[in-house]
């Protein structure tokens, strides 16, 4: 984890262990597992052997649950892995700023302001487009080893 | 021509030529050298260019400037090829002289010009010739066709010389693949006109051809035999070959009396053809006794094996050798003789027969005889090809015969029957092959398969008669030899590859089922042989046991024991295929051989071969309870084929012991299954069985324990079932594990005394498991821990097991089972909530509910379908709130796709469930109606679908399971209750005709007949209701003007319409017509005005006043033709398939035309 972002970490549910450690073989595809310390969702797994009469060995391909970039493993299948917790909530998205940052309702009734927007264009005029229309949009927020993104967008206005 | 169509000037015809002749070459130019691409001309548009050729009208005249005149050869085949085309589509109105002419411009063309060096060309025009003989097949009278093939004949004879002989053959063989049925081409006409076709060419002209080419083949032998070099007959005497050939292919039915029972004459009644799926794999001819002149009397055979005898000579000389094309078609020849059998042959006790394959045989045997030499020649550097023939003789020779005369075939000419000689040949196979020893498929590799095969034609019927009837003693000698050759070679190879392992899993994977196969064929080659076989396998096992015991004493982890392991590895996959058989979802039985072939004292039951053989493997197999023995030599590998072959026994000689096996027991032959008897009884119930069993379900708790993540592996139930409810140990399996052993467990309640007992059984079983969902589920602060991994990772297990149990109900179990279910009604839905977004999990919910569902309704009292099916709209209602509008935003691509893959599952669970409920409303055991409690399944369905349909997108739509299964439910829902289709609101009633049009225009013709059939059963509904003076589909049939003002046509007339398009101008599979016709009539009944008008536009729009007439004509007789009514009956539907099919065939054809 970088310096910059270290500042958030402490706001994400303090005190919850970030990982939890899992048995290889029992990991599955569309599970999160850590790869090079970052959270990753199972896209693959294969399993494969050290020679005939050898024990078996996982290859995981995940996908980094933030970046969307692609990372491998190998594990023995009875070695233990680290497992990321994976949480979302939901918010209702109150308003845009213009330095970037959202603005989102909480359960208690308060505002969330500390999320930044997705820098990926595609992604940032899904989210703009929607709100600009005037559409009650609920955002889920997925936040995993210290870090927060939005991950989901769902217009809940009437017809 | 006809008149319609003015004679083209030369210039114009000119002038197309040069058009298409550079749209050709541009189009090749551009494939050869793309970096040239013509740039003012565009692939498209040359395309374009010319298909416009083929779809014109009338082509005829211009198609044959081309082919006369061109000098580009691809210009001269895409001329051809539009003849083809625009024939076969305006072939209902050319003038029958038109037709005579093309066919014969044809002929003329491919004899004028033999010689061209072109040959596809000349194989395009000859393809058409044959493709328009065809077609117009049973309208010409006998004598023109006659005079077609005359022209053709005149050619194969010779009479016009080597090239013109050469275009006659290939023209015979474009008509022969034409008229048979496997290979002909589609011309938008009915099975029954190919069908037609084939039995009349079968009939009048097969045997002819043959004749003539035959004559004309043996004429042609002399001079290629004189000659020293290679001579031009030679390819003509190919071609001649390959024919003949083709015509052996032939799927004979002329005599359906004589082939239906399939008498082989020669071995009278002995095979079954049930018996063996392998046989297919050799074809056998069997022409009608009229081909007997042709075939067997004139000395034909003989010519040809000297003929090749001849042919072997001159191998030395230049232009021929072992593989050359003259060569290859003689054997295949051969070979194809070999399989000749049925009513050909006279019923002389097959003395012809014998004759006959005597005959081959003796000219068959140089090329594997004898065997060494010949492998060691082959080893040199000589080509296989002879030797594979050889070897695809025998077994073509072995499919025809019994064993017994299979093996006394050799013995009239060499000292050793033809068994014994069989057994040596495939040693020699063998031997070579271990020492290649290479991955590659060599010809060993595949003599060996072909051999194995010719065992498997032997040696089938083992399995329902005596070895002693069916083989000579000889035969059983050979066998035994062979295979205790056979299971050295294998330990042999197993010891020598134990430390290959490069990656090569794919390899292994696709291999398995080739190696189960050559298994299964081995157990045949050991069975012929059981008293010997049996106890070799013991002395083999035992040695390797004692070894291993041996080394692992001397010093753990000094010696490799990996040779050992792999030795022991691939043994007991060899005596596992030896002693039982698979099953296959069958109850399988103790192998015949071993029930009749070993003569048995009751008393001493544990002397029994089998017994001991099955006894050693079982006491090495508990060495892996001990934690010590399992480290030092129980490798996943070695312990996963223990399992499997413990599986695979046990259902034989363990779980037969109940009352199925016992009835069979008492019907047989007392004296014959006296073995059978001792060994089912030494294993059943009362004697070693109950320790067996308990040995057996100790080493499965162990692998299940000590191996975890091995996903490729039942004291007794009752410490497995404790443990799999209470302890944690086993959440570490897999999930697919945790399913079936759920599964299994639950099953095996069928086994209690009574259902009382089942119940409570499968209470303590899963209470547990519902238990822990329940608290967790109402655990305060469950939103906050449920996303922790390990919570996580245990809600899965414990659903997972619940949907194990869910499959696996059964009547007896049924109460237990639905109130497990109901106990869960409400976490579930707490639980949906929880996890809406983990995906995985959600599917897992929905999957659970979706096999409860199935399991449950039919059995579901009034009261427990109105909870079951409230708990599940709740369930939809909460699903589609959380989905409708939901947008995945994630910077990978593959995890958006995950998404959208996650989605069509779920949505495709969804709609399991409601066919689930559907089914309800057919099949139900409650003792009540369901409507007393007011529960209308029709309506619960529909208001499902209404919350369903929003999510299925035109996208989803792709996924081909979830279209399959979407418009399944649709067409069934529309057929059954159409009633309430009509009380749909307006917005969900468009979605599905919006899907409804969407599903009419799918590439899948079942997608397509099953919206037709939705179609019909709408149309139909509204029209029996409106003549019954009712509203029928009301508001919906009626047009309506949106909200922009533009007018909305009615559903019915929307669907007419887009139907007519479909059927006149679309492409589409010839299938689906008589479903379209199906639900064409009753739209027409419903519609009659815009069914005329539509008519009139089609008759206004043509230009040509003769297919005018002829439109208006058709469309009457489509209307009113063939006493059509306006009721729906069958017998009017039946009326109006044939009109639609009549319809279509003469107007298609103008209709398409550009």
């Amino acid at each position: 984890m970088s310096d910059e972002e270290h500042h958030f970490e402490s706001k994400a549910d303090a005190g919850a262990s970030k990982t939890f450690p899992q048995q290889a073989g029992t990991i599955r595809k569309n599970g999160y597992i850590v790869i090079k310390n970052r959270p990753c969702k199972v896209v693959e797994v294969s399993t494969s052997k050290t020679g005939k009469h050898g024990h078996a060995k996982c290859h995981f391909v995940g996908i980094d649950i933030f970046t969307g970039k692609k990372l491998e493993d190998i594990v023995p299948s009875s070695h233990n892995c680290d497992v990321p917790h994976v949480n979302r909530t939901d918010y209702q998205l109150i308003d845009i700023s213009e330095d970037g940052f959202v603005s989102l309702l909480t359960e208690t009734g308060g505002t969330k302001d500390d999320l930044r927007l997705p820098t990926d264009e595609n992604l940032l005029s899904q989210i703009k487009d929607g709100f600009a229309e005037g559409k009650d949009l609920v955002v889920s927020v997925m936040s995993s080893m210290g870090e927060e993104q939005i991950c989901a967008l769902k217009d809940i206005g009437p017809k | 021509m006809e008149g319609s169509t003015p004679t083209k000037d030369l210039s114009e015809l000119q002038s197309t030529m040069r058009a298409i002749e550079y749209a050709c070459s541009s189009i090749q130019t551009s494939i050869v050298i793309p970096a040239m691409l013509v740039m003012h001309i565009n692939p498209g548009a040359s395309e374009a260019v010319i298909l416009s050729l083929g779809q014109s009208s009338q082509p005829y005249e211009t198609c044959e400037f081309i082919l006369e005149n061109s000098q580009v050869a691809t210009a001269r085949f895409q001329a051809a090829a539009a003849i083809r085309e625009a024939a076969i589509r305006e072939w209902a109105f050319l003038s029958a002289n038109a037709k005579r002419n093309l066919i014969s411009f044809c002929l003329i063309y491919i004899m004028k010009r033999a010689s061209s060096p072109d040959f596809y060309v000349q194989a395009k025009v000859s393809s058409v010739t044959a493709q328009l003989m065809k077609r117009g097949w049973l309208e010409f009278m006998a004598g023109e066709m006659v005079v077609f093939f005359n022209q053709v004949n005149q050619a194969v004879v010779g009479s016009h010389g080597i090239d013109m002989q050469f275009a006659g053959i290939k023209v015979l063989e474009s008509l022969v693949s034409e008229f048979s049925p496997s290979t002909s081409s589609a011309m938008g006409l009915p099975r029954e006109f190919h069908e037609q076709c084939r039995r009349s060419f079968e009939k009048d002209y097969l045997k002819e051809f043959y004749r003539l080419t035959q004559e004309a083949a043996s004429r042609l032998t002399k001079k290629i035999i004189e000659s020293d070099s290679v001579v031009p007959e030679a390819k003509v005497c190919t071609a001649a070959l390959d024919l003949m050939l083709q015509i052996l292919n032939w799927d004979f039915r002329s005599n359906t009396s004589d082939t239906k029972k399939n008498v082989n004459v020669f071995s009278a009644g002995v095979r079954q053809d049930g018996d063996s799926l392998k046989r297919s794999e050799c074809h056998l001819v069997q022409p009608g006794s009229d081909w007997r002149d042709v075939l067997i009397l004139s000395g034909h055979v003989g010519w040809l094996l000297s003929f090749y005898a001849a042919l072997r000579l001159k191998f030395s000389c230049e232009g021929y050798w072992l593989d050359c094309p003259i060569a290859v078609s003689a054997r295949k020849l051969v070979v194809q003789f070999c399989s000749l059998t049925g009513p050909v042959f006279l019923s002389d006790y097959g003395k012809i027969h014998e004759q006959h394959l005597l005959q081959l045989l003796s000219g068959i045997m140089g090329w594997v005889d004898p065997p060494d030499a010949v492998s060691k020649t082959i080893e040199n550097g000589k080509s296989d090809s002879e030797f594979l023939d050889g070897c695809r003789a025998l077994l073509a020779i072995a499919s025809v015969t019994t064993p017994h005369d299979f093996d006394s075939l050799l013995k009239s000419m060499r000292p050793i029957g033809t068994l014994t000689f069989l057994s040596m040949l495939m040693s020699e196979v063998i031997k070579v092959l271990m020492t290649s020893n290479t991955e590659e498929e060599t010809w060993s590799w595949e003599a060996r398969d072909v051999l194995l095969d010719t065992w498997t034609a032997i040696l089938t019927p083992i399995n329902t008669i005596n070895v002693n009837a069916l083989l000579p003693s000889e035969g059983i000698k050979a066998a035994a030899n062979l295979f205790s050759f056979i299971v050295e070679c294998e330990l042999r190879l197993a010891s020598a590859t134990a430390f290959n392992d490069e990656g090569d899993s794919d390899y292994l994977h696709a291999s398995v089922s080739a190696m189960d196969e050559r298994l299964s064929c081995y157990a045949l080659i050991a069975r012929a042989s059981i008293d010997v076989t049996i106890p070799l396998l013991t002395r083999v096992f035992s040695e390797r046991v004692a070894r291993l015991n041996q080394q692992s004493r001397k010093g753990r982890g000094i010696i490799d024991l990996t040779e050992t392991l792999e030795e022991l590895y691939s043994l007991l996959l060899i005596i596992g295929h030896v002693i039982a058989d698979e099953g296959e979802g069958e109850l399988p039985l103790v192998p015949n051989t071993i029930q009749t072939q070993f003569v048995v004292d009751v008393v001493e039951a544990d002397k029994h071969p089998v017994i001991l053989l099955s006894s050693s493997i079982i006491k090495f197999a508990e060495q892996c309870l001990s934690p010590e023995m399992r480290a030092s030599f129980f490798s996943p590998r070695l312990l996963e084929s223990i399992i499997w072959f413990l599986a695979r026994w046990s259902r034989t000689y363990l779980m037969s012991s109940d009352g199925i096996g016992e009835k069979i027991l008492d019907s047989g032959h007392h004296h014959e299954n006296s073995s059978k008897k001792t060994l089912l009884c030494f294993f059943g119930e009362h004697s070693q069985g109950k320790l067996v069993l308990d040995i057996i379900v100790r080493i499965a708790f162990i692998t299940l324990t000590s191996y975890p993540g091995e996903k490729d592996l039942q004291n007794s139930w009752h410490e497995l079932a404790t443990s799999f409810s209470t302890e944690k140990t086993l959440i570490l399996l897999d999930t697919a594990h945790q399913r079936s052993l759920a599964q299994t467990l639950v099953r095996s309640a069928s086994g209690m005394r009574n259902s009382d007992m089942s119940n409570q059984y499968v209470r303590n079983l899963m209470g547990p498991i519902a238990t822990y969902i329940v608290e967790i589920s109402s655990k305060s602060n469950v939103r906050s821990i449920a996303q922790q991994p390990d919570i996580l990772l245990t809600v899965s297990c414990m659903l997972e097991r619940l949907r194990g149990a869910a499959s696996a109900s059964e009547p007896r179990t049924q109460k237990a089972i639905y109130e497990l279910g109901f106990s869960v009604m409400n976490p579930i839905l707490v639980l949906l909530e929880v996890y809406k977004h983990e995906s995985a999990v959600v599917y897992l919910l929905l999957k659970f509910v979706v096999d409860w569902v199935d399991g449950q309704i039919t059995y579901l009292e009034a009261q427990e379908t109105a909870a079951v099916v409230d708990f599940c709209m709740r369930l939809l209602q909460l699903y589609s709130s959380h989905n409708i509008g939901k947008i995945s935003l994630s910077l990978s691509s593959s995890l958006l796709s995950e998404a959208k893959t996650d989605k069509y599952k779920d949505l495709r669970a969804l709609l399991q469930l409601l066919s689930n409920l559907c089914s309800k409303d057919m099949i139900d055991f409650s003792s009540d109606s369901i409507e007393a409690q007011g529960t209308n399944i029709s309506q619960v369905v529909y208001f499902g679908l209404h919350m369903v349909t929003p999510l299925i997108s035109m996208e989803l739509l792709k996924y081909p399971k979830l279209c399959h299964d979407y418009f399944s439910l649709l067409s069934h829902i529309l057929e059954v209750y159409p009633e309430t289709f009509a009380q749909l609101n307006s917005e969900a009633f468009s979605h599905i005709l919006g899907t409804l049009d969407f599903g009419l225009h799918h590439q899948d013709a079942d997608v397509v007949s099953k919206c037709l059939r939705a179609l019909q059963a709408l149309a139909s509904y509204h029209y029996k209701e409106t003549s019954n003076g009712n509203i029928g589909l009301g508001a919906h049939t009626l047009g309506l003007k949106d909200s922009t003002g533009n007018v909305q046509e009615g559903l019915l007339s929307r669907f007419l319409r887009s139907l007519l398009q479909l059927l006149l101008f679309e492409d589409y599979s010839l299938d689906i017509v008589s479903v379209a016709a199906d639900a064409l009539l009753p739209l027409i009944l419903c519609e009659q005005g815009l069914f005329q008008i539509l008519g009139n536009e089609l008759i206004e729009r043509q230009p040509n006043p003769t297919l005018k007439c002829r439109l208006a004509n058709a469309l009457h007789k489509l209307a009113s033709g063939n006493q059509l009514s306006s009721s729906l009956d069958r017998i009017n539907y039946q009326r109006f398939r044939k009109n639609l099919n009549s319809f279509l065939v003469e107007v298609r054809g103008f209709l398409r035309t550009m």
